[in-house]
């Protein structure tokens, strides 16, 4: 035997060594384009772990006047994230009933409130963020609708999936006793797919952390200002514990909505 | 004859406080076709697993081919677990191998780090892959995913994967319990022949009483971890069979006395 | 107030369904869940205090919306003068998400296999692995990609480098909840052939895992490209930095053609994903 034998069918292996190639290629192609080389960010480790050994560790604390108002920096975001998700999931319950075929009074109108939502959606809260800094000025507020618009259009397509999936048939059967459309709301799809709705709600509130910080980095206020203003004062020993202590805000946010899921969803 | 595998005295303990084995010597010599037979909890899992070791064991000795088994560990503890192939109940491939990658993970167990890593086989390996493959009629499939073959099938797999091991000793953890009574039929009608050939001691795991009977040439009876029973047989009658099961024969179902029909997947 | 009148309102909700059979019949189910009518309730209740907490200006606001229409309007005035420069800063930030999803990808899979309970059944390896990925996980990725900028200095070095660190966390997250979710029989089956721990991961888990991998990195494609795309935001290079820095030139139309380019790419990785969904399932 000079022929080596195979260890899978013919047309497995060839969608392998596609996808192998395929990947090889993007990822040569890639590192042309952006001249990214892993070698030379390894020749510069020396500097790289210098910078961490002796401007990042260990993590000081600031002055102790400065305190309370990075905790109350803290404050604001979570905030920023709390009020913005729950309007914005108001606002979706209600736009949403028109983004399903099957549930809308309108059904003809359904793709056009889902492809709003798309557009919303899929340009980045900071986008949004950039854009109306330029007419409404910096400031909280902004960074409020701009986390309200993204998540609202996020929760719009989630609720829209959510009813499509729960409600399909008892809405048909309700239908058919002839009950009006918001009898139909009422009586159907909001029983049945709030425990739904507000598992996607949590789901958000999570997102919306780390995006209100990211927001307020440039220029939304909170936690992630106060990070950038020392980031770019060079004091990196106290950026590190304003980054330890954003972590432990996300970090426990995510454990109490975590909690909060599995009660809901009982 | 020199046994292939010997037991001490061993006992295992889990933490929860159970006694899955107390104090069990037996010893095994070669082309022996052992059933261990006993109802639920009485320790055969364990007693299988304390073969390889997949269950480390907190008292006594298990020899193996002439070297301990208990105090192995790492390399030593591997070289050991080949020499044994074991065969399971739900069969335990990787579903989303091909039926020849399944059967060459039995060299596994031969290869150095790298080529392991790698699965990169050699080829002698693969041409003896492929004619056990022949051999248990399973040759048209050896290119298709685990997960398109029958139950029956996957376990004919199983059996490969262990013999592809050369192993001195086969476990059977109730090769046939998820299978349909013709399958079983099969399996275990291959499991005897292909251990004959080759003279591999094999020790199976049942709840078929009657499979018992026709196959083996040696049963042991297990009861709360403690062997109750353990002889040819012929030997097995009634009174042992109620010590082994602490309840009577009528109240058992032992399957047909029938040695052709084989309705033995369904009974207890 | 409206936090009393909230609660009060709960309780009225609640009432049928432990009333007694002499008062009205109820007809909802008697286990309803208890808890959702009480998360709603603090849920309205901390909306509350947390839009009086950021005292935000809405008449300031309100009294600006006129300004927001001309900015948008400004904005679908299309100016393809400059479509080299944005085109290559989207090319540019596309390369970075994927190269970064590239290095993460195989980063993830090293440091799952650490992570996971399965693989090498050293519990301190993986409580320690996974503690130090779910810290990388929780800080945003612009806050990586600032630090990298110090470190390394500006360009898609940074960017790439920065994205890897969150990527790889969430990587080895879902990675290894895909390794563990290999059924432990398995496992033991590989055991038994004397196969050593490294050869039971290349030769089962990893195959078996294979489907979620590709699903988790689709996924994970969409999220970097739009992350991605705001890293120029804050000091990185790419479509970002041609956004913000047209829009704080007044160079609106430059900046509608970018902001419409990064909504096409996002728009079109969504469908292909989706697509892609629909074959696995």
């Amino acid at each position: 035997m000079t022929k080596r034998i195979p260890l899978i069918a013919r047309d497995l292996k060839q969608l392998y060594t596609v996808f192998l190639i395929v990947a090889i290629v993007l990822f040569a192609v890639c590192s042309y384009l952006t001249n990214f080389n892993v070698m030379t960010l390894i020749a510069n480790g020396d500097a790289f772990w210098e910078f961490i050994t002796e401007d990042f560790l260990p993590p000081a604390l600031p002055k102790s006047s400065r305190i309370p108002g990075i905790l109350s920096s803290v404050l604001v975001t979570l905030a920023l994230a709390m009020s913005a998700t729950t309007i914005a999931a108001i606002l979706a319950f209600f736009v949403s009933l028109f983004g399903s075929e099957k549930v809308s009074p309108f059904p003809k109108a359904a793709k056009f409130v889902r492809g709003f939502a798309t557009f919303l959606r899929n340009i980045p809260a900071l986008v949004w963020a950039f854009i109306l800094f330029s007419s409404l000025g910096i400031g909280t507020g902004v960074g409020f609708v701009a986390l309200c618009i993204t998540s609202f259009a996020f929760m719009v397509r989630a609720f829209v999936e959510t009813m499509e999936d729960v409600s399909q048939d008892c809405v048909e059967s309700l239908q058919a006793v002839g009950a009006t459309f918001p009898q139909r709301v009422s009586q159907a799809i909001l029983p049945s797919c709030l425990s739904g709705f507000l598992s996607w709600f949590l789901y958000c509130v999570e997102i919306n952390i780390r995006a209100s910080t990211i927001v307020g980095m440039v220029g939304g206020g909170g936690v992630g200002l106060t990070l950038f203003s020392y980031i770019k004062g060079f004091q990196y020993d106290i950026a590190l514990s304003i980054i330890l202590l954003i972590a432990v805000m996300v970090i426990v946010v995510d454990q109490v909505t975590g909690k909060l899921r599995k009660e809901i969803l009982k | 004859m020199e046994p292939i595998l010997k037991f001490d005295r061993v006992s295992k303990h889990y933490p929860n406080g159970v006694h899955a084995l107390k104090e069990v010597s037996l010893e095994v010599t070669e082309g022996e076709f052992i059933s261990v037979i006993g109802p639920s909890g009485s320790g055969k899992s364990t007693l299988l697993r304390a073969i390889n070791r997949l269950i480390p064991i907190s008292g006594g000795t298990v020899w193996l081919d002439g070297q301990t088994v208990s105090n192995q560990h790492g390399k030593g503890l591997r070289e050991q677990r080949r020499k044994v192939g074991m065969i399971f109940q739900n069969y335990n491939l990787v579903y989303s191998l091909s039926v020849l990658q399944n059967v060459l993970h039995g060299r596994l167990g031969y290869m150095n780090g790298f080529q392991g890593v790698f699965g990169l086989y050699r080829e002698k390996d693969k041409r003896e892959a492929l004619d056990l493959l022949k051999e248990l009629g399973l040759e048209q499939f050896s290119y298709n995913r685990a997960s398109d073959l029958s139950g029956g099938q996957k376990q004919r797999v199983g059996i490969a994967r262990a013999i592809m091991q050369n192993p001195k000793l086969l476990l059977c953890d109730e090769p046939i319990a998820s299978l349909d009574p013709s399958s079983a039929k099969t399996i275990m009608e291959l499991l005897r022949d292909m251990t004959q050939k080759r003279n591999i001691a094999c020790i199976v795991n049942l709840h078929q009483l009657d499979v018992a009977l026709k196959y083996s040439t040696r049963i042991i009876g297990l009861s709360k971890g403690e062997i109750v029973f353990d002889g040819t047989p012929a030997q097995l009658n009634d009174e042992m069979i109620e010590k082994i099961y602490g309840t009577s024969r009528e109240n058992l179902m032992i399957g047909g006395n029938d040695d052709d029909k084989a309705d033995t997947a369904d009974c207890a | 107030m409206n936090l009393n009148s909230n609660e009060t309102a709960f309780e009225i909700n609640l009432k049928p369904a432990v009333a007694k059979r002499t008062a009205r019949i109820p007809v909802k189910c008697k286990q309803k869940n208890r808890f959702i009518p009480v998360f709603l309730g603090t849920v309205a209740v901390l909306t509350i205090l947390s839009l009086w907490y950021l005292e935000i200006d809405w008449g300031k606001m309100a009294s600006r919306i006129p300004d927001v229409g001309e900015v948008f309007w400004d904005l679908a005035h299309l100016d393809f003068a400059n479509m080299d420069l944005v085109f290559s800063s989207l090319v540019e930030t596309i390369s970075i998400a994927v190269l970064s999803l590239l290095y993460s990808l195989i980063l993830g899979i090293i440091f799952g296999m650490l992570a996971a309970k399965n693989v090498f059944r050293i519990p301190v390896l993986s409580v320690v692995t996974q503690s130090f990925f779910t810290f990388l996980r929780a800080v945003p990725t612009p806050v990586w990609v600032l630090l990298m900028l110090v470190c390394l200095g500006m360009g898609p070095e940074a960017g790439v480098a920065g994205l890897c660190v969150h990527t790889t966390a969430f990587f080895t997250k879902s990675f290894a909840q895909s390794f563990e979710n290999i059924p432990d029989e398995t496992i033991e089956a590989l055991e038994a052939t004397g196969a050593n721990r490294l050869s039971i991961f290349t030769n089962a888990i990893l195959p078996a895992a294979l489907p979620q991998i590709v699903a988790w990195a689709g996924m994970r494609l969409e999220t970097n490209f739009s992350e991605c795309a705001i890293l120029g935001m804050v000091g990185a290079g790419g479509i970002g930095y041609v956004i913000s820095n047209s829009l704080q030139g007044y160079d609106y139309g430059t900046a509608g053609v970018a902001i419409l380019l990064v909504f096409l790419v996002a728009y079109c990785i969504e469908r292909i994903f989706v697509r892609i969904k629909k074959k696995f399932s």
